[in-house]
């Protein structure tokens, strides 16, 4: 091989070889942390909530002209007239759902006096027909009964004899077994709930960082919360969907006039809340991409351009070693050689440097800690787009006849 | 060892072709000085480089060491370059990002030659041409006649049959240019073939033969009286 004399020639280029393998090191940095932030939005969004979300819509419903106390039999009333509409499979008045982007959270204890929590989780509050509506799979245990179901004030909430669980939560507090018929003690209570029930899945309110470490944590309370603003969740039949979206509000108004549902996002899908749920991500994701191809473009046009400039330099020089022997081969060969030099090198640099970019973020931003396969695909990925953007010049360079050789400047 | 018949080499263009060589014949035996002389614009460097298959001809036949090299490929004439032909150019021709070993290792590293051997070779080369403590020096490091003497190295690390020299001592003052001289005439004397291309009647009448060339074909010397009259005049000088 001829990496010893390129070596050499490359250390009377110092300048030209630094800016190259110094861009390459950048692009790598910066492509490697883009792509881990992409593909994490990505696994982000495409998240089970554990909903039949093809069937659901919520409407966010505000009472006027009465007390947040008065608001039982209103929304007990709305939700007969929900209930009964054709096309509806269920309807509940719940504080929050997957994806809403508020809701509440607290810690859960094993024992009381404990004073750590076990996990973290949210918090919905509904009746029996959570399950029914959310279309969320029982795995193990049962649903609530009309009668374990009690209505309160969401400033006074009380402390449920039982609740229903997701099943991510009942692994995280119980990983050797079931927490089905467990007690739990639900943020700072001395009074246990038992656990009736398990779903397979229940997404939190929330996607953003913060919540990625409960994400799949949720705790069903048996209470309908009495305020003036409430959310209702209605599942349909297949394909009903639009046409309750239509029926649903007309109903709700029908029910009680004194009410607002904003003609923005009052009423949504439940396509529409994922699709406004993970707005920035997708924004995040497709902006990471481009800076992506555009640091890869601007990388592969630098050294198409330095190698460019490079062959036409040493012209005479190709010229000389053709005459002396070389093949054409030997000459695209002798560029591409080059290239890879520059490239490990700048891959290299690139690799540490992505890898203390990441833990820069991780300290700032309480990002991940970046996997090393995406450095070695980065790694990998670089050094293929060098030898793709070298090739034409290279391949340019390799047809300089020998004749050049006796031709004066 | 060369050996071209009714040679040609046509240049054209959309309204023009121009004969660079026309019915060129010329024959060298084996370790024979010849000198190929002529004006400029003859056709000199035409014919090195189609000897050297720098360049490929437009019609006749070139056999060089028995091969007629017409057919070759652009491999196998870069295989046939790199063994048999050794080249001298005016303007030396080093690569100035490589070092005087480097260099002169360039053509080894081509024949896929090991390690070990070039090492020696290349040694070899540079003590005969006394230049075998600059192995470390750049070329911008080292005089004109030192470069030349490098490039004359080079030319002899791969063993050729042939030597083509175009103008060597063209870019050199006349002190490094007798040097050089008198190293091409030991190199001869210890059985190399060269062909020489000069313009110079002092050079010309230091070879064995010379070979005058006007507007592309072989001619008599003393079809140019003024230049034959000055090889005549060199010779006559000579101390040899």
């Amino acid at each position: 091989m001829q990496i010893k004399p390129i070596l050499a020639a490359l250390k009377r280029h110092k300048a030209g070889t630094l800016l190259i393998a110094l861009q390459i090191a950048l692009t790598l940095a910066i492509v490697c942390n883009a792509l881990f932030i992409i593909h994490q939005r990505l696994d982000r969004i495409a998240r089970p909530t554990g909903l039949d979300e093809n069937n659901l819509m919520a409407i966010q419903n505000r009472m006027v002209g009465v007390e947040d106390k008065e608001s039982g039999p209103l929304i007990r009333a709305d939700l007969a007239a929900l209930r009964q509409l054709p096309g509806v499979e269920d309807a509940i008045s719940v504080n929050s759902y997957p994806l809403r982007g508020g809701g509440w959270s607290t810690g859960v204890h094993l024992n009381a006096d404990d004073k750590k929590s076990k996990a973290h989780t949210t918090l919905y509050f509904s009746d029996e027909h959570t399950l029914a509506t959310f279309g969320t799979r029982l795995v193990a245990g049962r649903n609530f009964q009309a009668d374990e179901i009690g209505e309160a004030d969401p400033k006074e909430v009380g402390d449920p004899a039982v609740v229903i669980i997701s099943k991510a939560l009942s692994d995280k507090l119980f990983p050797d077994s079931s927490a089905l018929g467990k007690p739990i003690y639900i943020g700072d209570t001395k009074k246990p709930s038992t656990v009736i029930g398990i779903v397979e899945r229940l997404q939190v309110p929330w996607n953003g960082n913060w919540s990625d470490t409960f994400y799949d944590n949720a705790i069903i309370e048996p209470y309908r919360l009495v305020s003036t603003f409430t959310n209702y969740m209605i599942r349909t039949k297949p394909g009903q969907l639009s046409a309750v979206m239509a029926s649903a509000p007309a109903a709700l108004y029908k029910t009680n006039r004194m009410r607002v549902i904003a003609p923005k996002n009052g009423i949504r899908t439940f396509a529409m809340v994922r699709e406004s749920a993970y707005r920035a991500d997708r924004g995040m994701a497709v902006l990471m991409g481009v800076v992506c191809a555009v640091l890869l473009g601007i990388t592969a046009a630098g050294i198409v351009g330095l190698t460019s400039f490079w062959v036409g330099q040493r012209r005479k020089q190709i010229g000389v070693r053709r005459a002396l022997g070389a093949t054409q081969r030997d000459i695209l060969s002798y560029f591409l050689t080059e290239n890879l030099l520059i490239g490990t090198a700048g891959v290299l640099m690139g690799a540490l440097l992505a890898i203390g970019m990441n833990l820069w973020m991780v300290t700032q931003f309480e990002m991940a800690r970046l996997s090393v396969t995406y450095v070695l695909v980065g790694v990998v990925a670089l050094l293929l787009l060098g030898q793709c953007a070298v090739l034409a010049p290279a391949m340019r360079a390799s047809r300089v006849p020998p004749v050049e050789a006796t031709r004066s400047v | 060892m060369l050996k071209m018949t009714h040679l040609s080499k046509v240049y054209r263009t959309e309204v023009v072709e121009t004969y660079a060589l026309r019915d060129f014949n010329i024959n060298v035996n084996e370790g024979e000085f010849v000198a190929v002389t002529g004006p400029s614009g003859s056709g000199k460097t035409t014919f090195l480089t189609i000897a050297g298959l720098l360049e490929t001809f437009t019609g006749g036949q070139y056999h060089l060491d028995g091969v007629e090299v017409s057919n070759l490929n652009d491999n196998e004439r870069s295989r046939i370059r790199n063994e048999k032909i050794g080249f001298i150019f005016q303007a030396f021709n080093l690569i100035p990002d490589l070092n005087v070993f480097d260099n002169v290792e360039v053509p080894l590293r081509y024949r896929g030659m090991k390690a070990a051997e070039r090492k020696e070779r290349i040694m070899h080369s540079l003590e005969r041409v006394g230049l075998a403590s600059r192995a470390k020096h750049y070329p911008a490091e080292l005089s004109g006649g030192q470069q030349q003497r490098v490039a004359i190295a080079r030319a002899l690390a791969g063993s050729p049959r042939l030597l083509l020299a175009d103008e060597p001592t063209g870019n050199l003052d006349t002190q490094m240019a007798r040097g050089v001289m008198e190293l091409l005439e030991e190199i001869h004397r210890e059985g190399a073939t060269i062909v020489m291309v000069t313009h110079d009647p002092e050079l010309a009448a230091r070879a064995q033969r010379n070979v005058h060339i006007i507007d592309g074909q072989v001619v008599d010397l003393a079809e140019d009286p003024r230049f034959h009259h000055s090889v005549m005049a060199a010779r006559a000088n000579s101390p040899a």
